[in-house]
């Protein structure tokens, strides 16, 4: 096996839209830069194939379209979940930056006139959603990153940080087709990984067939929790709804259009439900939609019939913005959404923030800091970053974070190579196993044991049974048999699967209330109780030791 | 299963193999050139960045039965 030792400035886990932002952010500040990912940066993570929707203030001079408005609609739908302090700086001050950066690079969020196509939904007070063609942007990204000659790791899977003397001083990883081990010993590192899917059983039975990447497995949240880092917001169930057989992201889209949520009984159940209809919160769009099925009214649909011709060209023209072959999709499942609804069904769950402006993941401080020394976040593996919009911002913000620690340390002293060579055939077990169970077995049992057990609708008696089946499928991991590189990374990833699920258990059951249902839904403690629980649970890994505390946000 | 490749198009230039996020396309040897074609077909996400970037125009997308019809 081939060893790579490599140092720099700052290390980049996760080459997705955050940590190419935070690669940018990194270099322009002066820093060497690594990035490594699993994939091919150009293409990799939740935009890798497209996106057509970024949030944003722009003061363009409505009342609502301001710093201020902003955040009191995150403080309205996010409902405490999110420090406002840290939105303000990880966002908000990033925000003009950021637009001006994705114009930079070649992939701008204006339309070709130069003006922005604005629309609302998810409860948001005015249009704050900027719909914009976003085919290119990860391969702008990428160029971008290269061009600031930054190293690029592309096909490296990182497994573990490097800790010493308590702060984290790189990374170790491997190259999912080669084999070869790479030791990265940096000053600074910033994980960029995403959120975890490929959590729970999904209803369009392939469980790669997730709304976001199902390459995202919570990999970096678990690696900084092992080196000590806090997580909050980890008991979040998130969902959303896409198209039956397909979880092509088109809800932004279809919605801000003006799309009407439907049952079979031909009720608008939304605008019955909800004083802002079809316009209102994810989490109450989903939970209302829950319920329409469990009262027997489902299948569900997507009404666009009555949209008016511009609109609708509109529509067809951008909806291969956000998943470049839903528009084939629809075609081969001959969908029209001129002249009939189209069957949509609630998501697969996923762990992932409660909103689309509060995160969940490795907690950070207003310089995108985690809770130990030389750590960074961004992006959806971070508790203050969300969304398309949360990355671009967010990524660029931990990039020059880190870079500035970066450079206020004296030469970097790394971990001894000693330890480190032992870990590495740690990490290369599965492959040399002469039998074992395939990490697809292990995997589909964890997905039905957080669907029955840790779901949408939570009681103290079901988390527990759900923690202690998990912890009996976790005495099987170490039987895992990889007979390629390729089933090593799915295996390593399968393990960040079972301890997020773990993380998700276990502070779900410490949440004794429910908040912004049902993405934390405790059919046992089903009132929101704003006087105990308005704030953020914060968990953290000390040894074998794991703790739960509550930090308010007010 | 998508992507379908079109080998009367395709030229073995090898980049949907080096883009793939699934890590699903590989390239073999056939017949003396290098020819890519889909090795873990469950784990494609259907994102289309290989008939995106695909500079012959030589893969299209052709969704499952079990997508089309449930």
């Amino acid at each position: 096996m081939e060893l790579i030792d490599l140092s720099a400035d700052v290390l980049i886990i996760g080459g997705g839209l955050a940590g190419t932002n935070a690669a940018m952010g990194a270099a322009e500040k002066g820093a060497s830069v690594l990035v490594a990912d699993k994939g091919n940066i150009n293409r990799s993570g939740d935009i890798g194939g497209g996106v057509d929707h970024f949030m944003a203030f722009l003061n363009e001079g409505q009342e609502w379209d301001t710093q201020n408005a902003f955040l009191d609609y995150v403080e309205t739908i996010g409902r405490g979940t999110g420090h406002l302090s840290i939105i303000e700086s990880v966002y908000c001050a990033e925000l003009p930056d950021a637009i001006e950066r994705m114009a930079r690079i070649g992939n701008p969020l204006t339309q070709a006139d130069g003006s922005f196509y604005r629309t609302q939904s998810m409860g948001q007070p005015g249009t704050y959603w900027i719909n914009f063609n976003g085919k290119r942007l990860k391969p702008c990204l990428g160029k971008a990153v290269r061009k600031l000659g930054c190293t690029v790791l592309d096909k490296v899977m990182m497994v573990n940080l490097l800790t010493h003397q308590d702060a984290v001083v790189g990374g170790i990883g491997f190259h999912i087709r080669s084999g070869s081990f790479y030791i990265l010993q940096t000053k600074a590192t910033v994980i960029a990984t995403g959120n975890t899917n490929r959590l729970y059983e999904n209803p369009r039975i392939n469980p790669f067939n997730t709304w976001l990447c199902p390459f995202d497995t919570g990999d970096g949240q678990i690696m900084a929790l092992n080196a000590g880092a806090a997580l909050t917001n980890m008991e979040y169930m998130r969902m959303t709804l896409l198209p039956k057989g397909f979880a092509a992201p088109g809800f932004n889209a279809l919605v801000g259009m003006g799309g009407r949520f439907l049952n079979s009984l031909g009720e608008y159940y939304m605008e019955k439900h909800h004083p802002m209809g079809n316009r209102a919160p994810r989490y109450e769009v989903v939970y209302f939609t829950l319920e329409e099925i469990r009262k027997g009214h489902g299948p569900i649909y997507i009404d666009c019939r009555h949209l008016n011709e511009d609109d609708l060209i509109h529509l067809e023209a951008s909806l291969g913005y956000d998943k470049d072959t839903l528009p084939d999709y629809f075609e081969q499942r001959k969908e029209d959404l001129r002249t009939k609804p189209v069957e949509i069904t609630v998501s697969e769950g996923m762990q992932a923030g409660p909103t689309e402006v509060t995160g969940s993941g490795i907690k950070i401080d207003k310089d995108s800091a985690a809770t130990v020394p030389g750590l960074f976040a961004c992006g959806d593996a971070s508790d203050h970053n969300r969304c398309v919009h949360g990355a671009v911002t967010g990524g660029y913000k931990a990039g020059k974070s880190a870079a500035t620690y970066a450079k206020g340390l004296a030469h970097g002293d790394g971990a001894p190579k000693s330890i480190i060579r032992e870990e590495i055939d740690l990490f290369m077990k599965p492959l040399h196993r002469p039998s074992g169970y395939p990490y697809r077995q292990i995997e589909d049992a964890i997905r039905k044991i957080m669907a029955e057990h840790v779901g949408p609708m939570r009681t103290k008696g079901s988390l527990k049974c759900g923690l202690e089946k998990l912890q009996r499928i976790e005495s099987y991991l170490d039987e895992m048999k990889a007979t390629n590189f390729h089933e090593l990374m799915r295996a390593h990833e399968t393990r960040s699967i079972l301890s997020v699920g773990k993380v998700m258990a276990t502070t779900a059951l410490f949440r004794t209330e429910s908040r912004n249902k049902p993405y934390h839904h405790r059919l046992d403690f089903p009132d929101t109780d704003n006087t105990n629980w308005c704030g953020l649970v914060v968990f953290r890994k000390d040894g074998d030791r794991l703790s739960c505390s509550f930090e308010p946000t007010n | 299963m998508p992507p379908t490749f079109y080998m009367k198009k395709c030229t073995g230039c090898g980049l949907c193999d080096s883009i793939c996020p699934a890590d699903a396309i590989y390239m073999k040897e056939f017949e003396d050139t290098s020819v890519p074609y889909l090795k873990y077909p469950d784990e494609c996400w259907h994102c289309g960045s290989c008939r995106q970037d695909c500079p012959e125009g030589a893969i299209e997308i052709q969704f499952p039965p079990d997508m089309l019809c449930i």
